[in-house]
């Protein structure tokens, strides 16, 4: 998942001791993640990153890549803000009730009250603009401020809208049932309505008095006690949902946002707390008021768990000799503690990472932040082979007997827009089913290549395909290698000629690979089922070796349609054809793509040579004129050189 | 067989395909191939990719029809599956590489198509590290690119490796547009336990290293092939440059 950041904003953290951007980027590039961008902007530098999968728990926000830029300069961060105390009053205001807690683990909420809702300080507008967030007011950019400072997205509710019952805000945190609707905030802050109606199963925060839906949980909040402009107390909401939970939901409705890509990510338990700590101190700052207190709600406490980590296995993983010492100091830089357990290490990950759960894990840790660029190159010994790929040993006989019959091999697609077996969602409609058969893709590319025999120079149009085939055998999905092999003729279609020659390649083939094979034909095309053949026959214990080959360079091919003029000449019986075919290409220009040499015959003392030319732009289809120009150009040429055309 | 000048064209795909197995086959690795059509449990399970895990984004999966199969099955995202079923059937020490056509249901353009080529590659014993992963996948370019080739490690995560690289190759001789330079080539890494222990062979005992490259991206570097579609579409203006 790629994230902004603001360079600014890390050196909040880091201060001093910050490295510049670039080496910021070169630092994160050798040792954690990709840089997608950087991009100067107004005294900051913003930093795109590829956060990977497995870092989405502690990485997609400041602090977690300022620790990780910390861990790699092998500084302490100047200010960190999870290493602070949660001083906040506990407070019955607020009641919360966990209807399961595998799906919410943990549920914080604060209470802030004699705020002033008004535009953020301009610090903080700029912090957000740095990663892409518009600013609405400073309680809601409090919410989005913290959320990319520590990773815990928040919720803010206008505390007079929230119904009480007893004397308190209840929150119920429990799955929807069928047909339930929830009024959800709509995108980008705007005003209009978003009512989801739900599948059941989504878990969703419930306001208790109403029993009613007012956010989706780790998904999206809800339009239920907005804040605006004559809010004055606040709810403050911070939670840990079950992430794949929140995954299935957000993907099921599609509402992919900020929040719910930290949620499914499971960032540390830890957080919530530590969270309300953070902006109930901030939007005291810019908001005013006062904390009436907090409740935290905690069922089942995750933390990480110690885990033995062999030094052997460390070294003998990465190929390395670090020594222990290094192992230690490595680990300890990126906040993990470590205890000498016997020849062991001990090893418990830091609070904030969720990642660090079996011994591979640390040893990748110390690998990276080692650096891999200490790992020597060691050609494995050589081993002798004792498989051999039937299959591969087999096409590859088939192929060097039909390139030698002049055949050409084409890879086509495996899928169809019919067929026996089909796809249940696909991006594009010609794709909803597989191949049953290679024929009718082969069919496709005789028709679509038959124009181009004398742009290729070939006499006609001959083509193959090995591949995977898909049918239903015994009412399930069977899959075969067959090979199919097609001729055309004339440009114009099958002309019904095609088949005598096919039946020759055919039994050529099985005479060049003795074997006999049950060929379906028809119409200029032969397929054969070769799995079933291949089972057959003998094995094989060599490869055939893959010829040197010079280099070859792709040069793209013109899309325009080429266009055709043949000529004779009558020349002297020592004139060489390649000099004649030279002499045409320096009197066309490079719209002369092809010269092919047709028939030579000799009558009396009198050569005859009969050449096609073939004319091609890169850019356009040629007029006949631009044609008939190139060709008297030619005729010139022939006149000069004494050679009669016929 | 007649001793005769092959006059028509292989396709550019056949071609790298028996290049590579050529070279894998001097250090012993075996050209290993499965199904193009895979249960969702060697695809995705057994390669320790969890259910609702985000690592499943990286992937959109073609999945076959409930009334065909007799579990979940998708048209494979990666030839990994190969290898689980290797594993399954062999003992370790093994070297193996599975070449083949993948799928991913996303839309395409000159650099990405529904249906692709990879190649993998997995070693296992006792002994394997970092340094023979290197130490391979040098060999084999160098090789496969005609010079001498460095490579480097870069951290990367993958469900079915720990630790995770993305592997970064460098052409240091000749005059090619690839040398001289950094070019993102492959995701490799140590075999994760999980993926060892899921088809029968004890982590405590054995590891290993994998990688894995798009057959089609190194065309694209060898010839330098402006899109990759040309390669499906079976075009004679195409593979008649081969």
């Amino acid at each position: 998942m790629v994230q902004k950041f603001s360079y600014n904003w890390l050196t909040e953290y880091l201060g001093a001791t910050a490295p510049t951007p670039e080496a910021v980027a070169d630092l994160l590039t050798k040792h954690a993640f990709e840089v997608e961008g950087m991009e100067k902007i107004d005294g900051d530098t913003l930093i795109e990153l590829k956060i990977l999968p497995d870092r989405g728990s502690d990485c997609l926000c400041h602090r977690g890549i300022a620790r990780e830029l910390a861990t790699l300069i092998n500084q302490p961060l100047q200010s960190d803000p999870l290493e602070i105390e949660v001083l906040l009053p506990i407070t019955d205001k607020i009641v919360v009730e966990i209807e399961d807690a595998d799906d919410c683990p943990r549920f914080t909420a604060s209470l802030i009250t004699g705020i002033t809702v008004a535009d953020s300080p301009l610090w903080l507008k700029e912090r957000l603009a740095a990663v892409g967030v518009r600013s609405i007011n400073n309680i809601i950019d409090a919410t989005n401020y913290v959320m990319f400072a520590i990773g815990q997205p928040l919720h803010a509710y206008d505390a007079a809208k929230f119904p009480q019952k007893d004397g308190a805000y209840n929150f119920v945190v429990r799955k929807a049932v069928a047909a339930e609707t929830v009024n959800l905030l709509a995108e980008g802050g705007k005003e209009d309505e978003r009512i989801v109606s739900l599948k059941g199963g989504e878990l969703l925060i419930v306001e208790g008095a109403g029993n009613t839906a007012v956010g989706l949980a780790g998904v999206k909040g809800g339009r239920f006690a907005g804040v605006d402009s004559s809010t004055n107390s606040i709810i403050i909401e911070a939670a840990h949902f079950d992430a794949g939970l929140t995954r299935r939901t957000a993907r099921g409705l599609g509402i992919i946002i900020d929040a719910s890509k930290r949620f499914e990510n499971e960032p540390a338990r830890t957080l919530p707390p530590l969270a309300q700590q953070n902006i109930v101190d901030l939007i005291i700052k810019i908001a005013g008021g006062e904390c009436v207190g907090f409740v935290d709600v905690y069922l089942t406490e995750k933390n990480p768990q110690p885990v033995l980590v062999s030094p052997m296995n460390v070294n003998a993983l990465l190929g390395l000799n670090v020594p222990v010492s290094e192992m230690v100091s490595l680990l300890k830089r990126g906040g993990v503690t470590v205890a000498q357990d016997g020849q062991s290490l001990l090893c418990t990950g830091p609070l904030a990472r969720t990642d660090l759960n079996i011994e591979e894990d640390f040893i990748e840790e110390i690998g990276r932040v080692y650096g891999y660029h200490h790992v020597v190159s060691v050609v494995p010994e050589k081993m002798v082979l004792t498989e051999f790929n039937q299959r591969h040993i087999f096409c590859e006989k088939v192929r060097l007997s039909l390139l030698i019959m002049g055949f050409t091999e084409v890879i086509t697609t495996t899928f169809r827009n019919k067929d026996e077996i089909g796809l249940l969602s696909s991006m594009a409609s010609d794709k909803c089913f597989l191949r049953s058969e290679l024929a009718t893709g082969l069919e496709e590319a005789l028709t679509k290549n038959a124009p181009f025999t004398d742009l290729l120079g070939t006499a006609h149009t001959s083509l193959f395909e090995i591949g995977t085939v898909f049918t239903r055998v015994d009412g399930v999905v069977a899959e075969h290698f067959s090979l199919a092999i097609g001729v055309r003729l004339k440009t114009t279609g099958y002309s019904g000629k095609e088949d005598a020659l096919l039946l020759q390649t055919v039994r050529q083939l099985e005479a060049d690979l003795g074997i006999k094979g049950n060929w379906l034909m028809a119409a200029g095309l032969a397929e054969l089922n070769l799995s079933e053949l291949i089972s057959k026959l003998p094995t094989s214990n060599q490869y055939v070796s893959v010829p040197k080959t010079e280099d070859i360079t792709y040069s793209p091919f013109s899309i325009y349609p080429s266009s055709s003029r043949d000529i004779a000449l009558w020349v002297g019986t020592d004139t060489e054809v390649s000099s004649v075919a030279t002499l045409f290409k320096e009197a066309a220009s490079d719209l002369l793509v092809r010269v092919t040499h047709l028939d030579t015959f000799a009558k009396d003392s009198k050569v005859s040579l009969a050449f096609r030319l073939v004319f091609q732009s890169n850019d356009k289809t040629l007029a006949a004129d631009e044609v008939e120009a190139e060709m008297t150009a030619v005729y010139q040429a022939c006149a000069r050189a004494s050679f009669e055309v016929r | 067989m007649p001793n005769k000048k092959p006059i028509g064209h292989l396709h550019p795909l056949s071609k790298m395909i028996a290049e590579i197995n050529q070279i894998f086959s001097e250090l012993g690795f075996s050209f290993a191939e499965g199904p193009e059509a895979e249960t969702e449990a060697y695809n995705f399970d057994r390669l320790n990719i969890k259910k609702d895990h985000p690592a499943r984004d990286m992937q959109d999966t073609f999945w076959l029809r409930p009334g065909d199969v007799t579990e979940p099955t998708v048209l494979r995202t990666q030839t990994s599956p190969v290898q689980v079923r290797f594993m399954e059937t062999h003992t370790p020490p093994l070297r193996m590489i599975c070449p083949g056509k993948v799928f991913r249901n996303e839309a395409t353009d000159a650099t990405h198509e529904a249906q692709f080529h990879q190649l993998e590659g997995l070693c296992i014993d006792t002994n394997v590290h970092l340094g023979h992963l290197k130490g391979t996948i040098e060999y084999f370019f160098s090789k496969f690119f005609s010079g001498e080739v460095e490579v480097r490690f870069r951290p990367s995560f993958f469900p079915f490796v720990e630790p995770g690289l993305e592997v970064d190759m460098m052409l240091k001789t000749g005059t090619s547009k690839l040398a001289n330079r950094w070019i993102e080539v492959m995701g490799a890494g140590m075999v994760h336990p999980n993926v060892l222990r899921g088809a029968g062979i004890d982590p405590v005992v054995y590891q290993g290293f994998a990688f894995g490259v798009g057959i089609d991206r190194l065309a694209v570097m060898k010839y330098g092939i402006d899109d990759i579609r040309h390669m499906y579409s079976g075009d004679a203006r195409f593979v008649s440059q081969f």
